[in-house]
């Protein structure tokens, strides 16, 4: 039925391909593109800002609960002058950070070397799949007993997360290089350290990045989750001691700070993958 | 004699996977080739082309039987390879992809760039030399795959229908420019096509191959002159040679497609 529909349709009348905006003018077209991008960008927010605002103003939403958007950025004002909130994110992010960067190159070098060696591979990846299964929060209670209180358990649980996300992306990204890639490089005699080289790493590039991206994530929501229940310092603190206090409006300057750390954090590992991968054309 | 050959091929066979989805893909193969002989292999698709290729280049070992290849002991690369799907490396600009060979084997960077240099500007790519592999046409790649292998100066050139995707009259001007380079240094190359009249203008042998498992079913010795040039193709005698190839031919394809109700030939 439908096909005999479109066949009639088309038969009917004549179709033109015509170039189009982009086509007659690309300088404009991508000039006007990126305005409207970048209004998009920005505008959005503002516009959640702003109706939030008017919501709670209008006394629609109960104001204790949800502080207007200038209730926050007062004591936004307020937290920073103080020193509060500039203390909070150092003691957070130094933790995040580090955590980040021990499990990340754990992960992904033990994720070349599982790829690689296929014994190493079959004998570990389903004990890493078994323990990556494990809630890591449910481990903080043992890494507290067996390293005390200081930052070293909280490190150690952050850098457990983005290590299992890496790790499992990387022995994927290794073994599903294609022998295409593989055989020329065999062919010319490439030895292992420029097979790895010129092969390995390039290839499995792209997929690192979008695993160290979801690992961004990952590290910011453990580090919060360990800050609400151990220690007196850093911005899961600062939301949970808000909320045992009552100050809502403190709670949510910490909650947009969380949320700017994480879109800050993400987006400079997907800048530094852009510029790694420059044979990677994303379609915009 | 046979220990003399560049190649050397004894009763090769090659059989993939195993119990019910085992397939005989190719053999049993003798050949021979001699050191500086351009030899074309053509045969019916799937008969086991590439597979031979594979194991000539060493990147896959023969179930059965024994290859063997002569080296001049020189500082050349034995053998580099054309593939059929280009394998190009995305990552690497097209000077890089170019580059990549020499890099493994350490050639000094001065000489290598020489080298890089004239390889690109004979395959016509050095307008395009910093650009990615994602951005070029399907002909473009599969030149640069061809620089790639001829810039290391193998002693053997092992080719898989390197001008399969290349229009008509760029195949004429890479064939042509191929036939010039060859001439130039007489190389050993092995080069697979489908195409009849490429293998007669380039070859000084052109090997028939049977459907799979595919075995050599014909050999044809090119009386052409050389130096040769595309000129050739008008005269009687390639014209006559090409359609007895055919002929050959036709029924090894046929027996390839059960549908025809072809009978393989044995060899
Ligand atoms: N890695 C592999 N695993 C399983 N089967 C394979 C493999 N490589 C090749 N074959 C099989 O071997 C046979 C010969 O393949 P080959 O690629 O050598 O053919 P070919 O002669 O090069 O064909 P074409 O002209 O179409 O390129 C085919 O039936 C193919 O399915
Ligand atoms: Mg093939």
């Amino acid at each position: 039925m439908t096909a005999v529909d479109l066949q009639r349709n088309t038969t009917s009348r004549r179709i033109e391909r015509k170039p189009g905006p982009v086509e007659r003018n690309p300088r404009a077209f991508m000039r006007r593109r990126r305005i409207i991008d970048n209004l998009l960008r920005i505008g959005a927010p503002i516009l959640l800002i702003v109706a939030w605002q008017l919501v709670v103003s209008t006394g629609l939403l109960d104001r204790r609960f949800w502080p207007a958007p200038t209730d926050v950025l007062l004591s936004f004002q307020e937290n920073v002058a103080t020193g509060r909130l500039a203390e909070a994110l150092v003691s957070s992010m130094t933790r995040i950070l580090l955590g980040y960067l021990i499990g990340s190159v754990a992960g992904i070098l033990g994720g070349i070397a599982l790829g690689v060696f296929r014994p190493l591979r079959i004998a570990l990846e389903p004990i890493i799949s078994a323990v990556y299964t494990v809630p890591k929060l449910a481990i903080l209670p043992l890494l507290l007993l067996l390293f005390g209180l200081g930052d070293v358990p909280k490190i150690i649980l952050i850098a457990l997360g983005v290590f299992f996300v890496t790790i499992i992306s990387t022995i994927a990204a290794v073994t599903s290089i294609p022998e295409g890639y593989l055989e020329p490089a065999r062919s010319f005699g490439a030895n292992r350290v420029q097979t790895f080289r010129h092969i390995i790493v390039p290839a499995i590039m792209p997929d690192i990045f979008v695993a160290l991206r979801l690992a961004a994530g990952q590290a910011v929501l453990l580090m919060i989750g360990i800050e609400f229940v151990q220690g007196d310092e850093g911005l899961g603190y600062m939301i949970w001691n808000s909320w045992q206090l009552f100050l809502a409006d403190r709670m949510y300057v910490g909650i947009v700070s969380v949320a700017l750390v994480g879109v800050v954090f993400q987006t400079t590992v997907k800048w530094i993958g852009q510029r790694l991968t420059p044979w990677e054309k994303p379609r915009n | 004699m046979s220990d003399e050959a560049k190649i050397a091929a004894r009763g090769i066979t090659r059989t993939f996977g195993a119990g019910a989805g085992l397939v005989h893909a190719l053999g049993p193969l003798d050949a021979e080739i001699e050191s500086g002989e351009f030899v074309c292999i053509v045969g019916p698709s799937g008969c086991g082309k590439s597979t031979f290729l594979r194991i000539v280049a060493g990147l896959i070992p023969p179930s059965e039987g024994v290859l063997s290849l002569g080296s001049d002991g020189g500082q050349a690369p034995l053998a580099a390879v054309v593939f059929q799907d280009y394998s190009i490396f995305p990552w690497k600009t097209v000077e890089a992809n170019v580059r990549f060979g020499l890099d493994l084997l350490r050639v000094p960077r001065h000489e290598a760039d020489t080298r890089v240099e004239r390889s690109l500007s004979r395959l016509g790519l050095t307008e395009f030399r910093k650009a990615y592999p994602g951005t070029l046409s399907g002909g473009m790649r599969q030149r640069v795959s061809i620089a790639r292998a001829l810039v290391t100066e193998p002693q053997v050139l092992l080719m898989d229908e390197p001008f399969a995707a290349l229009d008509a009259q760029l195949r004429h001007l890479l064939q042509d420019e191929l036939l010039e380079l060859w001439q130039e240094d007489r190389r050993t190359v092995l080069f697979i096509t489908h195409n009849l009249d490429e293998a007669l203008l380039l070859g000084d042998r052109v090997l028939v191959m049977s459907a799979r498992p595919g075995r050599i079913v014909g050999e044809f010795k090119v009386p052409f002159e050389r130096p040769r040039s595309g000129d050739i193709r008008r005269s009687p005698e390639f014209a006559a040679m090409e359609s007895e190839i055919w002929d050959l031919l036709r029924s090894e394809v046929a027996a390839g497609i059960p549908a025809t109700g072809g009978t393989k030939v044995p060899a």
